[in-house]
């Protein structure tokens, strides 16, 4: 049969608000939002309290947040692939007080460094084993480790503190490096990897795919507990860098070490953009929402707020945050 | 031939799905599937993509025989498949929707985001769709866009035949149009179709070869030139003798329900009817006839914009679902597990749900009791075969959980019971029970409305049979008045092809 042409129009018809991505998807996105109330609220800062503008100030709000970044590198692939890993708190405290014991013992920078990866990768190890392999839900998997865990390093230390470990990690903690703490220069390193790895490679799409819709994402060949596994011992990977970070600044290690910071580096991956569904999100707008908490939370301290108020707005921007994402979804959808 | 199937069978719960069918479709062949409700298309379909496995039989492509254990080994075979609901990643661009799990890669491996891109666009305009497209993202397309996306991801996987599981049930014309425009341009590349829609006048426009299903068997295949719109039908319907179950519609029975001029534009037009105390009205019509729509409306669920609906000679105003049950008013909905059961709950909380008006203490306390109380004898009369009432909902079979949301209508002795396609996804035998449930629930005085798409489910259950087509009704039929091929050419749309049918006065 004779195919008359005149489905191309009928084509066009279809398609009538068609656009690419231009430079207003880019201004639309969470990370420029979160770029520019970071800019504004720097420079409103820098002009009404001199104290504010100092390159020591600027150098605590990048150390005061570098363990939360590392973190949150790991935790943006894991909640982009549809998990979550509450654990990561006690896991740090675990990470913390191995490696402190092990300083305290003798033990060199090599081997502290070495034992702090080791310990953090297991731990994320056997959450994706339990996760991918057990088939129980990641909230109910890192909830139990996040209890057990924390009973793990309350043993280990005999529920003491640790005190009078060598300070041989402390520049993880306090060096710097072209005028930026090392901690944060280690946080953007791994930032870039994983940016790398989320954008361009293969695997790293599948991840998106992954929390984007599971079931046709294993139709498609993507190696669903293969990814699992590898998101959550990432995660652990660097919990173990960033207990390095804190063993580093730290003489006394106390057990209570990482009480809710998971929630910290939750919150600035999903105030940086990523859906906590699942999908979607990047790990610059974690970097950013990182950096956003720690410079409100230092500007509250500047202004002589008190610290309880810390909570009000780290909680206020995440409603916002989130609330601004259903309401655009919405929009889009009618 | 490009596949070959020999002798397939399957059974799935007691249904014999396929009958050692035998199914061929040649390079570049356009090949419809045509058949009922439940004569074995859909199982077919799975078959040959992968998703089921056949218990008996062979399949051949280019002469070999392979075996398909999963969808992965169908798209080495070359064979894609178009679901009706799309299967995408909505946050992800068109580009990696097409490429995902098979990424382009530069030399050192990474993504290589240009070539697929072009790839995806130089696709897009072989087709005759826009290129720009590509850049989109996924879910901001809408169902049509989606499909055709989805037909670029089987192109870009070098796929040769390319199966449409009722592809226009979503589509407007135009898309539809759009549909065929393709189909054409990738028949002149060598790729094959198999088309199914229940559309015949879509079959006959893009066809060249027609398969005829019935019962899981293979009724005729046939060159399209062949046939002509009336023979399809009565090869569908088949010589069936709907055995007229010996049933007295119940004469001069006072109405229970009085629909007028019922609107809900988009929807349904000027709906009519009435039944009586003790009748059974059935509703037959193709997916999207709008025949679900006119029992929302009158459940409330989607009232209607206009028309009167009267209840004993009343007029009663229905605008949520709560008014009409407090009227007297029960649905059983079509899908059970999202609309109609909480599945890990047990068997009286699912049966007391919603009638907590009649089993608490001034609507405030519950009794535990009370439920269970309610529970038993219904669970009982209607023969729900379980353990005991503690059972979770979601441990029975689909015969049973329906059987269940029959017994929660029943709690509240309603008037004017509304069952919107009661035997879907039920087997054989619990499809018998359901149907003698209907009509001893009609003997004990209730006016009962049937909503099915079986055809001879509905001839059997009806006392009068209403065909609904494009949201109005169109034509009435009484009990053993009509053969059946009758009532699906008028539903279908085609009853001028078919002889020997006599509508009864219509709308």
């Amino acid at each position: 049969m004779a195919a008359p042409n005149q489905t191309a129009p009928a084509v066009a018809d279809l398609l009538p608000r068609i656009r690419g991505y231009g430079w207003r998807e880019a201004l639309e996105a969470r990370e420029a939002t979160i770029a520019v109330v970071l800019v504004v609220m720097c420079t409103v800062m820098s002009i009404a309290y001199p104290q504010f503008r100092t390159l020591g100030n600027a150098q605590n709000i990048l150390q005061a947040v570098a363990m939360t970044a590392i973190v949150g590198v790991g935790m943006t692939m894991v909640i982009v692939s549809g998990g979550i890993d509450v654990s990561v708190g006690s896991a740090l405290s675990v990470c913390a007080v191995v490696v402190g014991m092990r300083l305290q013992d003798g033990a060199g920078v090599v081997e502290a460094i070495a034992v702090a990866l080791a310990v953090g990768t297991a731990i994320g190890l056997l959450n994706g084993l339990l996760i991918g392999v057990g088939r129980i839900h990641s909230i109910i998997v890192t909830f139990g480790m996040l209890n057990i865990l924390r009973v793990v390093s309350f043993k280990a230390t005999g529920g003491k503190w640790l005190s009078g470990v060598p300070g041989s990690l402390s520049y993880f903690n306090d060096g710097t490096l072209l005028w930026l703490p090392f901690a944060w220069w280690m946080a953007m390193a791994l930032g870039a990897v994983a940016t790398y790895y989320l954008w361009r490679r293969p695997t790293g799409r599948h991840l998106y795919a992954l929390g984007g819709n599971p079931e046709t994402a294993r139709l498609a060949g993507v190696a669903v507990l293969r990814r699992t596994i590898f998101v959550y011992a990432i995660t652990g990977l660097f919990v173990g860098v960033a207990s390095i970070v804190y063993v580093g600044g730290n003489t006394v290690i106390q057990t209570n070490v990482g009480v809710g910071f998971e929630l910290r580096v939750i919150a600035a991956v999903v105030i940086g953009g990523t859906s906590i569904l699942g999908g979607k999100g990047t790990v610059i707008g974690t970097l950013l929402g990182a950096l956003l908490v720690g410079t409100i939370e230092n500007a509250l301290v500047v202004v002589n707020a008190k610290a309880l108020y810390t909570g009000v707005i780290l909680g206020g921007l995440i409603l916002l945050t989130v609330g601004l994402d259903m309401l655009r979804r919405r929009a889009r959808e009618t | 031939m490009l596949l070959s199937l020999r002798g397939i069978d399957k059974r799935y719960f007691g249904v014999h799905a396929l009958k050692s069918v035998d199914f061929d479709v040649g390079t570049a062949e356009v090949h419809a599937l045509v058949g009922e409700n439940g004569a074995g298309k859909s199982t077919l379909i799975k078959v040959i993509a992968g998703a089921e496995q056949p218990d008996e039989g062979e399949i051949f492509v280019d002469g070999e025989q392979v075996t398909i254990h999963s969808t992965q080994d169908a798209f080495r075979l070359g064979v894609a498949t178009v679901y009706q609901e799309p299967q995408v990643f909505p946050d992800l661009s068109v580009v990696e929707n097409v490429f995902l799990g098979r990424e382009l890669r530069d030399a050192v491996g990474n993504v290589d985001a240009a070539a697929q891109r072009r790839r995806v666009r130089e696709l897009l305009s072989e087709l005759h769709l826009e290129p720009r497209l590509a850049g989109r993202r996924m879910g901001d397309l809408s169902l049509a866009e989606q499909q055709l996306v989805l037909i670029c991801k089987a192109l870009a996987q070098e796929a040769r035949l390319i199966i449409y599981d009722e592809p226009s049930a979503i589509l407007t014309q135009r898309e539809t149009d759009t549909l065929f425009g393709v189909i054409r341009r990738l028949k002149e590349r060598g790729v094959a179709t198999i088309y199914i829609s229940h559309r015949l006048e879509e079959i006959f426009e893009i066809a060249e070869r027609v398969t005829i299903m019935k019962d899981g068997e293979v009724v005729a295949t046939r060159p399209r030139r062949e046939l002509t719109v009336g023979q399809v039908i009565e090869l569908m319907a088949g010589r069936q003798l709907h055995a007229a179950h010996p049933r007295e519609a119940p004469a001069g029975a006072a109405p229970a329900l009085r629909v007028a001029g019922l609107t809900r534009s988009g929807h349904f037009e000027d709906v009519d009817f009435e039944v009586a105390r003790g009748e059974i009205v059935g509703f037959f019509g193709l997916i999207g006839s709008g025949a679900t729509d006119v029992a929302h409306a009158i459940y409330g669920i989607d009232p209607a914009d206009s028309g009167t609906i009267e209840l004993e000679g009343r007029k009663i105003r229905v605008g949520k679902p709560k008014q009409a049950v407090q009227h007297g008013i029960a649905l059983l909905p079509k899908d059970r597990k999202t609309q109609g059961l909480f599945l890990p709950l047990p068997i009286d909380f699912n049966i007391a749900a919603g009638n907590y008006r009649l089993l608490s203490w001034l609507h405030a306390i519950v009794f535990r009791s009370r439920e269970r109380a309610a529970a038993r004898p219904l669970m009982k009369s209607l023969g729900v075969k379980a353990p005991g009432p503690g059972t979770q909902a979601g441990a029975l079979s689909g015969g049973n959980q329906q059987k269940v949301l029959l017994a929660r209508l029943l709690v509240g002795r309603p008037k004017v019971v509304i069952l919107d396609e009661p035997t879907r996804g039920v087997d054989v035998d619990a499809k018998e029970e359901i149907h003698r449930l209907i009509f001893q629930l009609a003997d004990g005085g209730t006016a009962v409305i049937v909503i099915s798409s079986e055809l001879p489910e509905a001839l059997k259950l009806a006392d009068r049979l209403i065909v609904v087509r494009s949201g109005r009704i169109h034509s009435v039929y009484r009990r053993g008045e009509v053969k059946s091929a009758a009532v699906l050419g008028a539903a279908i749309g085609d009853e001028g092809a078919v002889n020997g049918g006599s509508p009864d006065g219509g709308s």
